[in-house]
């Protein structure tokens, strides 16, 4: 039996994951800030102490996401790809393709039989894919983030933007208020904008089913239903699509503390 | 040019009504020269909302405008970089006749709506930012492409004591790079002339300079340049007519029917 502690330091949330063996005992998410080394340490204190466990029981710590280096109490640390694989394998091991919907970055992530990453493709350079533009319209259109989905959802007449720019689409949408254009259609537009560019990556990849969604982007109903049709296929989503990093760098901290032996 | 001469000019913001707009443009521009509607034997539209100008007699992309203007003002140019708000786009001519274009309306990166919202985020008028550049000390390098990835970079790099001026140099940098992969699609010839709103920032022109390996030419006027060019098309339309014994066949919409249009 091993306690194995998996920790995602995101651009935007981070989390943690503590399994025994392989099973969760206790998870957390918090903000990620500015001080990824204060906030790597402060959520490995909450999820320890969610667990009843002290740091010392910990087997094996696996580090991972843009600001793993900065995690110093861990014992290795592993690409976010590789984790994310290993997370949603042994959620649904169906799965052989991956989006996953970040604060400032998406990606797509192909997996084989047995749940390793065959291919992934990356989007960094754009906003237009990600987390960050729900982000932005969220703060024109004055709406709490969580709100947004649902909304989106009641849309009849999606906004048509011209482009997947979120720069351009923010310009676009205050002269769409101006018209009297509603919020939901808006919504529904950058939903519609935001899944064509992520389409393009799993385009890119190949489509194999089944197919499912993870990070803050699978919260967002609207999002998921607008991938869904962009995609014509159904998708899948973890009951908390945030943790799966986190939980697929627990399972591979329990490899590494099976095989090292601690 | 023989009796061709420049007799008015007006330049403003368009905002979002473009029809009201082409009204008080033309009325105001004819005022400046001393004229009445009835007075102009043509009229040429150009721009992204040419079709917007009801009493035009013809519309004309301006892609045509911008080659025939700078063929007009500088007969070296081969090819031209124009660099407006919301696009930006490379024109090669040869004899003032278009033999190719490439254009970014897709990305805010790489046109003037980057520099807009750099200087938005600096707390610095979009005039100022051509100076400021001049003065760095060295250039501050922006990682990202995206206009909403630079704008948090830019803010992050400030509040860890780079100084703006390093800050402007590093943007006008970043958009050089977009522009230049821009333009090397078509193959690069001497004269080089830039045009539209970023041929007003001196920063920027510089960087393009050094990016392009020789000196730019920039007309008096860089935003003027499609209007010029578009009443030369029209002096020509004319032109052609006469020569054949042709009478001009003119738009049925005075100045004073489209102001009950908006």
């Amino acid at each position: 039996m091993a306690y194995v502690l998996g920790i995602d330091i995101g651009s935007g949330f981070s989390k943690a994951v503590i399994c025994k063996n392989t099973a969760i005992l206790s998870y957390a998410i918090m903000p990620s800030g500015g001080d990824y080394k204060e906030t790597s340490g402060k959520i490995a204190e909450i999820v320890l102490e969610k667990a009843g466990l002290s740091s010392g029981d910990i087997s094996f710590t696996v580090a991972t996401g843009y600001g793993a280096a900065m995690v110093d109490f861990a014992d290795r640390s592993i690409t976010d790809i590789s984790c994310h694989a290993a997370g949603v394998f042994h959620i649904f091991p169906s799965v052989r393709t991956l989006i996953d919907i970040g604060a400032q970055f998406s990606k797509a992530i192909r997996l084989n039989d047995t749940g390793k990453v065959a291919n992934f493709v990356l989007n960094e350079k754009c906003a237009g894919g990600s987390g960050k533009f729900i982000q932005v319209m969220a703060r024109i259109l004055h709406m709490d983030i969580e709100n947004i989905g649902e909304l989106s959802l009641k849309s009849v007449k999606p906004v048509e933007f011209t482009t997947g720019c979120a720069v351009f689409a923010e310009s676009e949408t205050v002269s769409r208020i101006a018209e009297g254009t509603l919020p939901a259609d808006i919504l529904a537009g950058m939903h519609k904008a935001m899944a064509s560019k992520i389409v393009n990556l799993v385009v890119r990849l190949g489509l194999t089913k089944d197919c499912a969604i993870t990070g803050g982007g699978a919260k967002d109903l609207g999002l998921v239903k607008a991938i869904e049709t962009e995609l014509n296929s159904d998708i899948l989503i973890p009951e908390e699509p945030r943790i799966t990093a986190a939980l697929g760098a627990a399972l591979l901290a329990l490899e590494n503390a099976c095989s090292t032996g601690k | 040019m023989g009796d061709d001469a420049l007799v008015s000019f007006v330049i403003g913001p368009t905002g979002p009504e473009h029809r009201k707009l082409a009204n008080k443009v033309m009325e105001e521009v004819l005022n400046m020269a001393g004229l009445a509607f009835g007075d102009l034997t043509y009229v040429v539209a150009t721009g992204y909302g040419r079709i917007n100008v009801p009493f035009a007699d013809k519309q004309v992309t301006e892609i045509t405008c911008h080659a025939k203007g700078i063929h007009s003002l500088l007969p070296t140019v081969e090819t031209i970089v124009d660099i407006g708000g919301q696009d930006s786009k490379c024109i090669k001519l040869k004899d003032g006749k278009v033999t190719g274009f490439v254009m970014n309306d897709k990305c805010a990166a790489g046109t003037g709506r980057f520099l807009e919202v750099i200087a938005d985020a600096l707390g610095v008028p979009l005039e100022e930012l051509g100076d400021i550049s001049l003065s760095a000390g060295k250039v501050a390098m922006i990682s990202n492409t995206c206009t909403v990835f630079a704008e948090q970079e830019v803010t992050s790099q400030l509040a860890a004591g780079e100084s703006v001026a390093n800050l402007i140099a590093g943007i006008h940098e970043a958009i050089a790079v977009r522009i230049y992969a821009m333009a090397n699609k078509l193959k690069i010839l001497p004269d080089v002339a830039i045009t539209g709103g970023g041929a007003k920032n001196i920063g920027l022109v510089r960087a393009l300079e050094i990016k392009f390996g020789y000196k730019v030419l920039v007309p008096p006027d860089p935003l003027l340049t499609g209007a010029i060019g578009a009443a030369i098309v029209g002096k020509e339309a004319y032109e052609r007519a006469a020569g054949d014994g042709e009478i001009l066949k003119r738009s049925a919409q005075g100045l004073q029917e489209a102001t009950f249009f908006s």
